[in-house]
Parts: structure tokens; C-alpha cells; sequence
């Protein structure tokens, strides 16, 4: 009897799974962001699209966009596109600010993915699975940073003035924005290409050898295409992210240089809703038909694949040295002078500011977190409750993402039409911009839903979880369903002819092929997790629910010693945890 | 972008911020948070995580005659170095008999903005921490009062005069900042008026705040409208012309200084309380009054109108005004209180300067201007 209701489980397994997806994303994110972004149709209570029309044909937004569709003759506009005093309007401007980002994100992340891939040193797994690490860090941990490595007195500078050279003048430029977004994107690059360097079938590259193939051409031929995807999937989530970006860029580049975020942040503040979520759903329009065009592409060219078996890596001291191997240990070398100054300097600064006060070297900020910890009264937040919020919530959420972003992936690589529209929109987490999704809540979760004459509110830990699982699955969605739709489909047909579920297929079968990605994706889980903070925030009830990265907010003050000090907990408790997912990830991989 | 986001926009003096911690309703155990209340009928709805709060100080549920729940800002009760909250729970409760319960919601005054138009029970009896422009705000956007006339305070009239900014009588002041440039007198001499600020000397050395973002920032260019009146937009294209910089918070700019990026930034002029606290060179701590005026940031207190306990609200007001509470607020918070008989220690004036002339507009001038003044400055400052 319970046999065979265990079957019947099994059986509606992924239906279930999807409808309780389903069911969530309504709960804590579609019916919350909806209520803010009918503000944009409904500004007077009355459905119009007048909203939209003032953005689209505002040149402060639109930039010479918006002067042809206010009306403005088309030569006109042309003449003053072609003349250096156009203008590319906020949104203009963010498109481009994210380009950039991204272009350097890339080109940051793929030599790291070549190295960790293709190289073997000692400490190779744990420098990949810190690669995440700036994922987590709160902006004004990365602003600290960079001031003291980029800025006028940094450290860039001073290794700059032994040499002869400089000063720079970094800080306050578009170039600081670009080199942060490089900062916090391209781990997240770096991560997918790894994975789908890894997954590159050896035996393809040793045929391609053997039928005469240069390496250079083998890699052209054989390599190459295998990474695409990886990389514009980085690049597309790259773009979408810094798309978004707000507080670094008002941090390091300053106001003449604000992002549509920006605009949307003041106008919610000032309580003017309507034109805050129109300029949001524009956002969120740009961003996810660029995911969509990026998925179109991801389908088109899936590469089929089944077990695959993966090359040795080359030691990073080779016995032997040819000039090839010269020359790629000398590229080696300098990417990693390259990421010591943008990723290992930063993090040092980091610390060493949390280390030291007015006087010199001092222990005085971590006494602080020591002295909140005995004596905070109970409406103050202190470190330890927030460490354990932080690995509670993480835990809980890979257990909810990563179901959620299996059952995404699989409805998703299933064929029928207009599955590309549904996987973009299975995406839109990222997109939407997180101040509405804070406002929305707010208003959907913490004060509730009237049903019925009974107002169900919702907020506190398990709402929490919810949330986060939400920002999170999207990663694991899209760091598994490239494998997924990959995979032979005969071999998914040939379990289901032998009796298997659908879910006992995708255990059994699938899973074990895409299993790299499903780990790499439950360490995404644990960092949005982890860093995540506007829904966080405006969930965490009382002095029992917030997280590291709240408490981090809370501790800034005139001197950023107590906010940095944990904001060092955060990054070692964090780097510990990336650790752990990942090496228990590989040990239980089927 | 869902990840570290938009939430770190902070001001620690100005404490403004779109998204800060919710010391509401208590949620201790996994499941707890979710309730579900009757809307209509007599009884009297509970809060959500009512039933479920571990800690008094932590929940802002059942409400009786005797526990005034107050809202605020976090820094008021939660800052790094010191902030009044904890002694003025503390005092109020052994006086008053009653259980101060402090509630810090996730966006401010806006979440009792919203709760409002959402047909929610305010559930705090007093908020703390009102702007002029947000009263303006709040009055424009808000259908029913959210706030109203306390009636009679014994000692109201010992606020200071021009720090009244509520034609209505609503928003009592209890402290007072003044706006004014720091600046490290060992890389540059401040200049002593706003035109100075253009000149060749001073190039890219002010940095300021973003003024939809920072209270800071909101008051320095309300500064130079009041200086400059229709023609502020020239003066800051001029500034921009020598290479101010705006940044975001107060904390960003402040933090870009400390680290040496620009000399001048504009910031409170209590500065040097804490700089001779922490042991720090005087020097680096300069205090500049651009042609002798500080621009004034009274906060004022304000009962709401569906208020649970009225009459503790209201002794609250009265408390909070009392020559001692005012003095203890005034060093705990590092602004100037707002009575004119504060008792405060002599070598407090030594470190927190009081401007020659005061200055700040007041409701009705930000209530006509305001909106149209912040979206000319962003349009000119930011326009690509």
C-alpha cells in the first residue's frame, strides 16, 4: 500500500514540484511585484498607458530615442545622433555602463575559467570554490575597498609611485564602476565557463588531434563552441545585473554618472509610484529580452553530449619547458598579477581597514562586535545571531532552490512552443529591479493579502526562505538546464520504456550527467542566499531573523571600523561555507 | 539585482534609507510570521508574529494601555558609536511605568505611509525622526491624517525659534542638525562663502551627497537655493564645472573623504564630537559655515492619529522636551536639542558648533518647491 502510494508520489513528483514552484513564485514574487508595478497602469486609478508614454518620449530617459518618438522630425534627431552633443538619456546610459561591465567582466572571468580549468596547483579546488566570494559582499565592503586600492592614496598608487609612474586618477569615473561590476561579475563568468570547460569531452579533442588538427585549430574547432553558451550566459547575466546596479555606481562613480536604479530608488522614496514602476517595467523589458534572445541562442546551439571525459590538467610547472609552455605560464602570470589587483587587493584592504583605527593597528572593532554580542539590548542587532540567521537561511534555501530550479530546468528543456517565453520569464527574478521587489514585499507579505474578510500576512523566517529561494533558483535553473536539454534524449526514453517515473528518470539518469552544474548551482543558492538583502530586510521580523549582511548596514557609522570588522565575519564565514557545499556537493555526486 | 542590491544606501546621521532593519513583530521559530486576522468585526486585530515574540523588546503585539510602541529610525536606537534609544527606554520606563517598545521599520516613515493606504492598522503609537520633506510628502500622498495635533505640551514653547517646521502644529522638534562642510585644513582652507566653492583653488575638492537619496544632501542643495533662489542650477553647473563630486549616502561620501579622495565634504557640524572622542587630529577636522549660515535639519516627533495609547504618547512628547531628556538626546545623538534650556555640558559647545545664522525652509516653501527643485537638479546633474 504505501509502496504504491510512494509510486503515485513518485509519479506526479514533477508535477507537484512545478505546481509548488508555481505556487511560491505567485506567494513572494509575482503577486507582490505586481502590486507595485500596477501602479504604472492604474496611476490615477484608471487604466492608461500615459505613464509609459511620458518616459518613452522623455529625452532625460530615452535619450534621442526619445526625441523621435515625442515627434521630433527624423533628420533632425539623426543630425544630432551623429553630432557629439547627442544625447543617450538614463536608460541610455545604464545599456551602456552595463556593456562595458560586461565586456570586462568577460574578459576578466575566461582567463580565470582557462586556468582553473586547464591548470593543476595545489589549492586549485579551493580557489574555485572562493571564486563566488565577491558575490556576497555588500557594496559598501567593495566601495571600502576600492577606495583604499584605486583611490588617490591607494594602493595602486603607491606601487604605482615606486615605479615612476602615476598617480591615476580612478576613482569617481565610469572606469570605477566598470572595474567593481568586474569585480562582483566576473567570478560569476569565470564559474560557468569553468563548469563547461570541465564538461569538454577529451576523446573530441584527441580525434580532432589525430585527423591533423593543430591544438590552436582543435581548440578553434572542438573547445571553442562548447564555451559559448557558458560565456554569453555569463555575459547575459553580467548585463542584466549591472542593468540594475545602484549603489556602487553612486559609491564609486558618483551622481553625473546615475543609473535608471537610481531614479527609480528616489522616486519610490518620494512616494511617486507610477513613474518609479514604469521606469522598472522598462527595465525589466530590456533585461529579459536579452535573456530571451541569449536562450533562443542556448537552444540553438545545445550542444549534444553524453558521459563525457574530461582532459588532464597541465601542471602549472611543467618538467619540461617548451616555448609554448613559456609563453602560457607567462600569461598565467600575468592574469594572476592582473586579479591580485582587482580581486585580492580590494578584499585585503578590506581587512586590513577593520584591523585599524585613527592610531594605528587595533582589535577595537572586533571588541565592538564582542561587546554588542554580550550587552546589545534585545532591539539591537548582534553578530552571532546574525551568523547563525545567515547559515540557517542558507541551508533552508538550497533545500527549497534547488528543487525549484530542477523542476524550472526540466519544464523548460521539454519541447513545446513558446517554452523560450516561459524560461525567460522563469527569469525575471533577476531582472526586476530590488527596490520593487522590497516595496512589493512589503505590501504583499508583511501586510498581507485580505481574503475573505481574513488578512493572511506573511513574514519572518519561512518567508525569508522563500524569498531568497526565489532570487536563487535561477542560477541553478541555469547552470542545469544547458546540460539537460545537451543530454541524449534516448537516454531519458529508454528509462521511461523500462517502467521509470519521469522523476526517478531525472534522478537516476540525468541528474548524475548534469551533476556539476547542479552543484555549482546549489553554491549559487548558498551565496544569493547569503548576500541577499532588500528582501531580507523587509521580511526579517524582530531581533530574530536578520543576516550577516543586514548587520554589516547596521554597523556603519562615522567610522567604518565595527561594519567592515563583520563584514571579515561575513567573508570568513562565507568562504567556509562555499568550501563545504562544494566538497560534499563532489562526494555525494551520484 | 536581487544580491547585495539596492538596500545599502545608508546615512547614519541622516539615517535615511529605503530599506532598513524591521525591529517589528518577533519571529522566532521557523514557522512562526504568518497569521492570519479577522477584518472586520470589534475585536481588536493583532499584529503579525503576535503570539510567537520571545523577546518585549523585540515585538510590537499586544499592545496594552501601558506600552507605547515608538518608531524610528535604526541609528537612533542601533548606532555603532552611541544613540539615545536605549537610555530613553530606560528613563521613560522607570518614570512612566510603561514598556517602551522601539520599532525600526524596514523604509522609515514610508512603511507607516503604507500600512496606512493599504487599510493597515498603524500599529506604533509615536514615530520619531521627521523631516520637513517627509511631512510634506507624507500630507501629499497620504488620504487620511496620519499624524495629529498632540494638543498641549507644558514646555513646547521652549523649542527654539525657527525650528517649528509644522504649520499644523503636528511635528513637535526634539533635536536639530546643522549642515555645514568638513574639511581637512591641512590639504586646503575651506572657502568662506558658496562662491568660493568655484574657484580654480578648489577644483574637484567638495564632495556631496545625492539629495534624493541623503538628508545631507537634500539640505546642501536646499542651501543653495536658498542662497541663490531660480538661479541654483546655475551655480551648480558651475560647481559641476569644477568637478564636485556627488556621491550616494552620506556614508559613501564621507568614507571617499576619510580616505583622502577630496579634502571638503559637506556633513554635520558636530563633527569634531566624535573626532575628539575617537582621538583624531582637529586639524583634519575643520567645520565651515559657507557665508556664515548652516543649513538647519530639525527632527520633530509626531503621534499618529489611530494611536493605542494617546495619552502615553502624548507624556512621551512631553518627556522627550524635558531640559534633561533633551540634553541626554542631544549628546547621544550628537545633534542640538531643540529646547532652548537643554541641560548640557559646558564643553559640549567646545566640539558642536552652532552656525552665525541658521537657515532652512520651511513647510510651505518645500511644499510648493521641493519636488520640482530635486527633479531640476537631477535632470542637470545627471542629464547624458
Amino acid at each position: 500500500m504505501t509502496q504504491r502510494a510512494f509510486a503515485g508520489i513518485e509519479r506526479y513528483a514533477i508535477g507537484l514540484g512545478a505546481a509548488a514552484t508555481g505556487l511560491v513564485l505567485v506567494a513572494v514574487f509575482y503577486y507582490p511585484v505586481a502590486t507595485v508595478f500596477r501602479e504604472a497602469f492604474f496611476p490615477e486609478g484608471l487604466l492608461t498607458g500615459s505613464v509609459f508614454v511620458s518616459i518613452l518620449t522623455d529625452p532625460f530617459y530615452m535619450g534621442e530615442l526619445g526625441r523621435l518618438l515625442s515627434g521630433e522630425p527624423p533628420g533632425e534627431v539623426l543630425r544630432r545622433i551623429a553630432s557629439p552633443d547627442r544625447q543617450l538619456g538614463i536608460l541610455g546610459f545604464t545599456a551602456y555602463q552595463a556593456a562595458l561591465s560586461t565586456v570586462a567582466s568577460v574578459a576578466l572571468g575566461v582567463p580565470a575559467a582557462w586556468i582553473l580549468a586547464r591548470f593543476e596547483f595545489r589549492g586549485r579546488e579551493t580557489l574555485r570554490s572562493l571564486t563566488i566570494l565577491p558575490f556576497v559582499l555588500p557594496s559598501i565592503m567593495v566601495a571600502v575597498g576600492f577606495v583604499a586600492t584605486f583611490g588617490r592614496n591607494g594602493t595602486l598608487n603607491a606601487i604605482l609611485g615606486t615605479v615612476g609612474v602615476g598617480p591615476v586618477e580612478l576613482m569617481f569615473t565610469l572606469e570605477a564602476i566598470v572595474i567593481a561590476h568586474a569585480f562582483y561579475n566576473a567570478p560569476l563568468v569565470a564559474r560557468v565557463v569553468t563548469a563547461a570547460w570541465e564538461a569538454v569531452d577529451a576523446r573530441a579533442i584527441e580525434t580532432a588531434r589525430s585527423l591533423g588538427a593543430s591544438p590552436h585549430r582543435a581548440f578553434l574547432d572542438v573547445v571553442a563552441p562548447q564555451l559559448y553558451p557558458a560565456v554569453l550566459m555569463g555575459a547575459t547575466l553580467t548585463f542584466v545585473f549591472t542593468f540594475a546596479s545602484f549603489p556602487i555606481v553612486l559609491a564609486l562613480g558618483g551622481f553625473q554618472l546615475a543609473t535608471v536604479e537610481v531614479f527609480i530608488y528616489r522616486l519610490i522614496r518620494d512616494l511617486n509610484y507610477a513613474e518609479a514602476a514604469g521606469l522598472a517595467i522598462l527595465e525589466l523589458v530590456i533585461s529579459l529580452s536579452l535573456t530571451y534572445a541569449y536562450l533562443r541562442y542556448e537552444a540553438a546551439n545545445a550542444v549534444r553530449r553524453g558521459a563525457s571525459a574530461p582532459g588532464r590538467r597541465k601542471q602549472l610547472f611543467p618538467r619540461t619547458w617548451t616555448p609554448t609552455a613559456l609563453l602560457e605560464r607567462f600569461a598565467v602570470a600575468g592574469y594572476a598579477l592582473l586579479a591580485v589587483a582587482v580581486f585580492v587587493l580590494p578584499l585585503a584592504s578590506m581587512i586590513w581597514a577593520s584591523l585599524t583605527g585613527p592610531a594605528g593597528f587595533t582589535l577595537d572593532h572586533y571588541r565592538f562586535l564582542l561587546e554588542r554580542q554580550a550587552t546589545g539590548a534585545a532591539f539591537q542587532v548582534q553578530p552571532w545571531p546574525a551568523v547563525r540567521n545567515s547559515l540557517v537561511f542558507a541551508v533552508a534555501t538550497l533545500g527549497v532552490a534547488v528543487p525549484m530550479g530542477l523542476v524550472v530546468a526540466v519544464a523548460t528543456t521539454r519541447r513545446y512552443r513558446g517554452r523560450k517565453v516561459v524560461d525567460a520569464l522563469a527569469m525575471a527574478p533577476f531582472a526586476v529591479s530590488g527596490i520593487i521587489v522590497g516595496l512589493g514585499l512589503l505590501r504583499g507579505l508583511v501586510f498581507g493579502v485580505e481574503i475573505g474578510g481574513w488578512r493572511i500576512t506573511v513574514a519572518g523566517a519561512v518567508a525569508i526562505v522563500a524569498a531568497h529561494a526565489v532570487s536563487a533558483y535561477p542560477f541553478v535553473t541555469r547552470n542545469v538546464a544547458p546540460g539537460l536539454e545537451g543530454l541524449d534524449p534516448a537516454l531519458t526514453e529508454s528509462a521511461r520504456a523500462l517502467g521509470a517515473s519521469r522523476a526517478r528518470a531525472l534522478v537516476d539518469v540525468e541528474l548524475p550527467l548534469v551533476w556539476p552544474g547542479v552543484v555549482a548551482g546549489a553554491a549559487f543558492a548558498v551565496a544569493i542566499s547569503i548576500g541577499e538583502f532588500n528582501s531580507t530586510i523587509v521580511l526579517a521580523t524582530g531581533t530574530d531573523s536578520y543576516t550577516m549582511p543586514v548587520a554589516v548596514e547596521r554597523y556603519l557609522g562615522r567610522r567604518l571600523g565595527p561594519a567592515t570588522a563583520m563584514g571579515v565575519v561575513l567573508l570568513a564565514v562565507t568562504s567556509a561555507s562555499f568550501i563545504v557545499v562544494e566538497r560534499l556537493g563532489g562526494y555525494v555526486r551520484h | 539585482m536581487t544580491r547585495n542590491g539596492a538596500g545599502h544606501i545608508t546615512d547614519p546621521s541622516t539615517r535615511r534609507r529605503f530599506l532598513a532593519t524591521a525591529g517589528a513583530a518577533g519571529a522566532s521559530a521557523l514557522l512562526a510570521g504568518c497569521s492570519a486576522e479577522q477584518t472586520n468585526g470589534d475585536e481588536t486585530p493583532t499584529d503579525p508574529g503576535d503570539g510567537t515574540e520571545t523577546e518585549p523588546g523585540a515585538t510590537a503585539g499586544s499592545d496594552g494601555p501601558d506600552t507605547l510602541v515608538v518608531g524610528t529610525y535604526d541609528s537612533f536606537v542601533d548606532a555603532p558609536s552611541t544613540s539615545p534609544g536605549a537610555w530613553i527606554k530606560e528613563t521613560f520606563e522607570s518614570e512612566f511605568d510603561a514598556t517602551l517598545v522601539w520599532q525600526t521599520p524596514p523604509n522609515d516613515v514610508n512603511y507607516y505611509i503604507e500600512r496606512a493606504e493599504a487599510g493597515v492598522e498603524t500599529d506604533a503609537d509615536v514615530y520619531v525622526g521627521l523631516n520637513a520633506d517627509d511631512l510634506v510628502r507624507i500630507d501629499d500622498a497620504v488620504s487620511e491624517p496620519l499624524f495629529d495635533d498632540p494638543g498641549e505640551l507644558t514646555r513646547r514653547d521652549r523649542v527654539r525659534d525657527g525650528l517649528e517646521f509644522d504649520p499644523e502644529g503636528r511635528a513637535v522638534p526634539y533635536d536639530t542638525g546643522y549642515i555645514s562642510l568638513v574639511y581637512d585644513s591641512t590639504e586646503t582652507e575651506a572657502p568662506e562663502t558658496f562662491e568660493g566653492l568655484l574657484e580654480e583653488d578648489h577644483r574637484g575638492e567638495l564632495i556631496a551627497q545625492n539629495p534624493g537619496q541623503s538628508t545631507t544632501g537634500r539640505a546642501f542643495l536646499l542651501h543653495t537655493i536658498h542662497r541663490y533662489g531660480d538661479d541654483y542650477l546655475d551655480f551648480w553647473a558651475d560647481l559641476q564645472e569644477n568637478d564636485v563630486r556627488v556621491l550616494g549616502s552620506w556614508n559613501d561620501a564621507y568614507s571617499a573623504w576619510m580616505g583622502g579622495e577630496a579634502p571638503m565634504v559637506v556633513s554635520y557640524s558636530t563633527d569634531q564630537v566624535f573626532a575628539s572622542q575617537e582621538g583624531a587630529d582637529l586639524d583634519e577636522h575643520q567645520i565651515r559655515f559657507l557665508d556664515g549660515e548652516g543649513y538647519a535639519n530639525p527632527e520633530g516627533m509626531a503621534r499618529f492619529t489611530d494611536a493605542n495609547a494617546p495619552d502615553l504618547a502624548q507624556e512621551f512628547l512631553a518627556f522627550m522636551l524635558r531640559a534633561d531628556v533633551q540634553g541626554e538626546i542631544a549628546q547621544r545623538n550628537v545633534q542640538f536639542p531643540a529646547t532652548d534650556d537643554a541641560e548640557l555640558p559646558e564643553e559640549y559647545s567646545q566640539y558642536a558648533h552652532e552656525p552665525p545664522t541658521a537657515v532652512t525652509f520651511g513647510y510651505d516653501e518645500l511644499a510648493e518647491g521641493l519636488e520640482g527643485w530635486i527633479s531640476g537638479w537631477e535632470r542637470q546633474f545627471a542629464g547624458n
